[in-house]
C-alpha cells in the first residue's frame, strides 16, 4: 500500500507541475495574441523571434519534464535564429520547429486539464484502495490510475514534441553547412601552411643550392679548394632540403599509413612512444586487406593518437596507456586512455600544471576532428584517469 | 661485388647503377617492381641486394617485404634497404630474421658516396648499417631508462656502435684512440647490463636488442 501512495504521490507531483505549465501557457496567449497583432502592423516584427524563442524555452520545459518521467529524452531539433531582424523573422517563421511547438502548445490548451481529474482520484483512491489493498491485499486499483495520467500526459507530449523528419532534416543541414565550412576553411589553412613550409624551407635552400653549385663551376679551374667548399656546403643544403621535405611529407599524410594502414600505423607508433602502449582493435584488420576508412578519416585518428600518447608521456605521469581502435556502423572510434594524474584540458586546470600545452594539443584535435564531423569528449578529472574518445563518421 | 638492384624511379636508378658501377661493383639485375625481386635474386644470386621500400605495384612497402621474403629464401643474403623515410618498426622487422648483412638507410644517405659505399661493404660483408635517424629516435624516446647513466660521450659511442661501426672508424670520428672507445664500450655494456661480446654486428643486435626490450 505505502509503495502504491508513494507512487501515486510522484504522479501527482509530476501532473500539478504540468498543470501549473498549462495554467503557464493559457498566460501566454496573451503574448501570442499581442505579437500576432504587432507582426501584421509590421511594426513589431522584431517581437516575433523573441516569441518564437519563448514558446522554444516553454516547450523545451515541457520536453525535460515529459523525459523525466518516462526516463526517454525527447529531442529537440530547432534552427538558431541569428543574424539580422529581418533573416531572424525569417527563420522563425520557417522554421519547421516553430509549427511543432505551436501545435503542441493549442493540443496541450485542450489535454492539460488531464490534471484535474486526479482531484476526485484521491479521496477515492485512498478509501478504495484503502479497503481493497490495504486491508484486503489485493492490487490496488484507483490509485495507479494517477500514474496512468501522468503517462498519458507525458505520452501525448512526446509524440506532439517529437521534432518532424523535416524539422531535424533542416538541423541536419544547417550543422552539415557550418561543418563543411569548418571543414574548408582548416583545408584552405592547412594549404597554405603547407606551402610556408615548402616557400620558406626546401624551396630557399633548392635556390641556395643551385646557386653554391654556380658558384663552384665558376671557381672550378682557378681555385679548386673553394670550389670543393662550395660543393660541401652544396650537398649539406640538398641534405636539409630532403630532411624538410620529409617533415612536411610527414605532416601532410603518415607515409605508414599509406604503408601498414591504420592498424599497423598505430602499432608502430605505440611501439615508438616512450610509454609502454596496449593497442587493442575491434572490427579493423592488420595491414591492407579488409576495410579502410577514408584517408583523412586514417590520418585525423592517426594524429589525435599521436598527440594524446605524447601528451600522456609529458604530463600525465604515468607510463601506461592503452589505445582503442573500432569499427563502428556509423564511422571509427578511437579511444585513448591513461592512468595519469588526470586534469588535462579543462578550464578550471592550474596555469602551468602542463595541461595548457594539453589544452592547445586538445584544440587542434578538436579542430581536425570536427572538420571531418566527428567529435572528440575529453575526461579527465583531477586525479585521473585521461580518456579520449574521438568519434569520426565515416563510410566503409 | 655483384649488386642486384630494385628501385622503380629512373632518376634514382640511374643514379645508382652509376654510382655503383663507378666504384667498381657490378650490377647484376635491375628490377622495378616487387613481385620481381625474388626470382630476380633466385636467378642471379648476386653479393648484396640494395632494395627501395616503395615500389610498385602497391607503393607500399613491397621492397621490405621482398626483403624479409628474400632472407627466409636465401639464408644469409646481405640486404641494404633504402627508404625516403625511416621507420623504427621497419628496422626492427628487418633484423627480426637475423641481424647480419642488414642495412637499413634514408636514401638521403646515397649522397654522401664514401659513406654510402662504405655501408654497402659493411653490409655484403655481414656487418649492419642503420641509418642515424632510426638510431637517434631509439636512443632519445626512453625515459627512466639506465640509458641515463651513460656519460654523453658514451651515448655517441652506443650510437655509433648501433649504427653499424667498428673501433676504428668510432675512434676516427670521435677522435679518440682505440683504446679509449674500447674502454667506452666496455663500461655501455657494463652499465646495460649486456654481456660483453667481440666485434660487429653482434654488438648492434646486443644494443638494439636491449634497446627494444627495455
Amino acid at each position: 500500500m505505502r509503495a502504491t501512495v508513494r507512487q501515486a504521490a510522484r504522479a501527482t507531483v509530476q501532473l500539478v507541475v504540468s498543470a501549473a505549465m498549462t495554467f503557464g501557457s493559457y498566460i501566454f496567449i496573451t503574448v501570442l495574441l499581442i505579437t500576432a497583432i504587432a507582426t501584421a502592423t509590421v511594426v513589431g516584427a522584431f517581437m516575433l523571434p523573441e516569441t518564437v524563442l519563448l514558446i522554444r524555452r516553454i516547450a523545451g520545459a515541457k520536453r525535460q519534464q515529459a523525459g523525466a518521467w518516462t526516463g526517454r529524452k525527447i529531442p529537440e531539433a530547432y534552427q538558431p535564429l541569428t543574424g539580422t531582424v529581418r533573416e531572424r523573422v525569417r527563420t522563425a517563421v520557417r522554421d519547421p520547429g516553430t509549427l511543432t511547438d505551436f501545435r503542441w502548445m493549442v493540443a496541450y490548451y485542450a489535454y492539460g486539464t488531464l490534471p484535474v481529474l486526479m482531484l476526485p482520484l484521491w479521496p477515492l483512491g485512498l478509501v478504495v484502495d484503502g479497503v481493497w489493498c490495504g486491508l484486503l491485499r489485493r492490487r490496488a486499483v484507483v490509485l495507479p490510475l494517477i500514474s496512468r495520467l501522468a503517462d498519458l500526459d507525458a505520452h501525448w507530449s512526446t509524440v506532439l514534441l517529437k521534432p518532424s523528419p523535416k524539422a531535424r532534416l533542416a538541423v541536419r543541414v544547417e550543422e552539415l553547412t557550418q561543418t563543411r565550412a569548418g571543414a574548408i576553411a582548416a583545408h584552405g589553412a592547412e594549404l597554405r601552411r603547407i606551402e610556408r613550409d615548402l616557400h620558406d624551407g626546401t624551396q630557399a635552400r633548392l635556390v641556395s643550392l643551385s646557386m653554391r653549385i654556380g658558384l663552384a663551376k665558376r671557381a672550378y679551374d682557378q681555385d679548386p679548394a673553394a670550389a670543393r667548399r662550395m660543393l660541401d656546403d652544396a650537398q649539406t643544403l640538398a641534405e636539409e632540403a630532403l630532411t624538410d621535405l620529409r617533415h612536411v611529407v610527414r605532416a601532410i599524410h603518415p607515409p605508414i599509413l599509406t604503408d601498414r594502414g591504420l592498424v599497423g600505423a598505430v602499432r608502430a607508433l605505440a611501439a615508438s612512444s616512450a610509454l609502454s602502449v596496449t593497442v587493442t582493435v575491434d572490427g579493423l584488420t592488420d595491414g591492407h586487406d579488409g576495410p579502410r576508412a577514408p584517408a583523412a578519416v586514417e590520418a585525423a585518428a592517426y594524429f589525435v593518437i599521436a598527440e594524446s600518447l605524447t601528451n600522456a608521456a609529458k604530463y600525465s605521469g604515468t607510463d601506461r596507456a592503452d589505445v582503442h581502435l573500432a569499427r563502428a556502423r556509423t564511422g571509427l572510434r578511437v579511444r585513448v586512455r591513461d592512468e595519469g594524474r588526470g586534469g588535462a584540458g579543462g578550464p578550471s586546470q592550474a596555469i602551468g600544471s602542463g595541461g595548457e600545452a594539453g589544452g592547445s594539443g586538445l584544440l587542434g584535435m578538436r579542430r581536425r576532428v570536427a572538420a571531418l564531423d566527428g567529435g572528440v569528449t575529453v575526461t579527465s578529472p583531477v586525479g585521473g584517469p585521461t580518456v579520449i574518445e574521438v568519434e569520426l563518421p565515416c563510410v566503409w | 661485388m655483384r649488386v642486384l638492384l630494385a628501385e622503380d624511379n629512373a632518376l634514382l636508378r640511374e643514379g645508382l647503377v652509376l654510382l655503383l658501377t663507378s666504384a667498381g661493383h657490378e650490377v647484376v639485375a635491375v628490377v622495378g617492381s616487387g613481385p620481381e625481386v625474388l626470382p630476380a635474386l633466385l636467378e642471379h644470386r648476386p653479393d648484396v641486394a640494395v632494395l627501395d621500400v616503395r615500389m610498385p605495384p602497391g607503393f607500399r612497402d613491397e621492397g621490405l617485404r621482398a626483403a624479409l621474403e628474400a632472407r627466409e629464401r636465401i639464408p644469409g643474403l646481405p640486404v641494404l634497404v633504402l627508404s625516403q623515410y625511416v621507420e623504427e618498426s621497419y628496422a626492427a622487422e628487418l633484423l627480426g630474421v637475423g641481424a647480419s648483412g642488414v642495412g637499413y638507410l634514408l636514401k638521403d644517405r646515397i649522397g654522401r658516396v664514401d659513406e654510402f659505399l662504405d655501408a654497402l661493404d659493411r653490409v655484403a660483408a655481414g656487418g649492419t648499417a642503420l641509418d642515424p635517424e632510426v638510431v637517434t629516435e631509439l636512443l632519445t624516446r626512453r625515459r627512466d631508462s639506465p640509458l641515463d647513466s651513460l656519460t654523453p660521450r658514451e651515448r655517441e659511442v652506443l650510437k655509433l656502435m648501433a649504427e653499424g661501426h667498428d673501433n676504428t672508424m668510432i675512434a676516427k670520428t670521435l677522435v679518440v684512440t682505440e683504446r679509449a672507445v674500447s674502454k667506452h664500450i666496455g663500461n655501455v655494456f657494463l652499465k646495460l647490463g649486456l654481456p660483453p661480446s667481440d666485434s660487429g654486428h653482434r654488438r648492434v643486435l646486443a644494443v638494439l636488442a636491449y634497446l627494444r626490450n627495455v
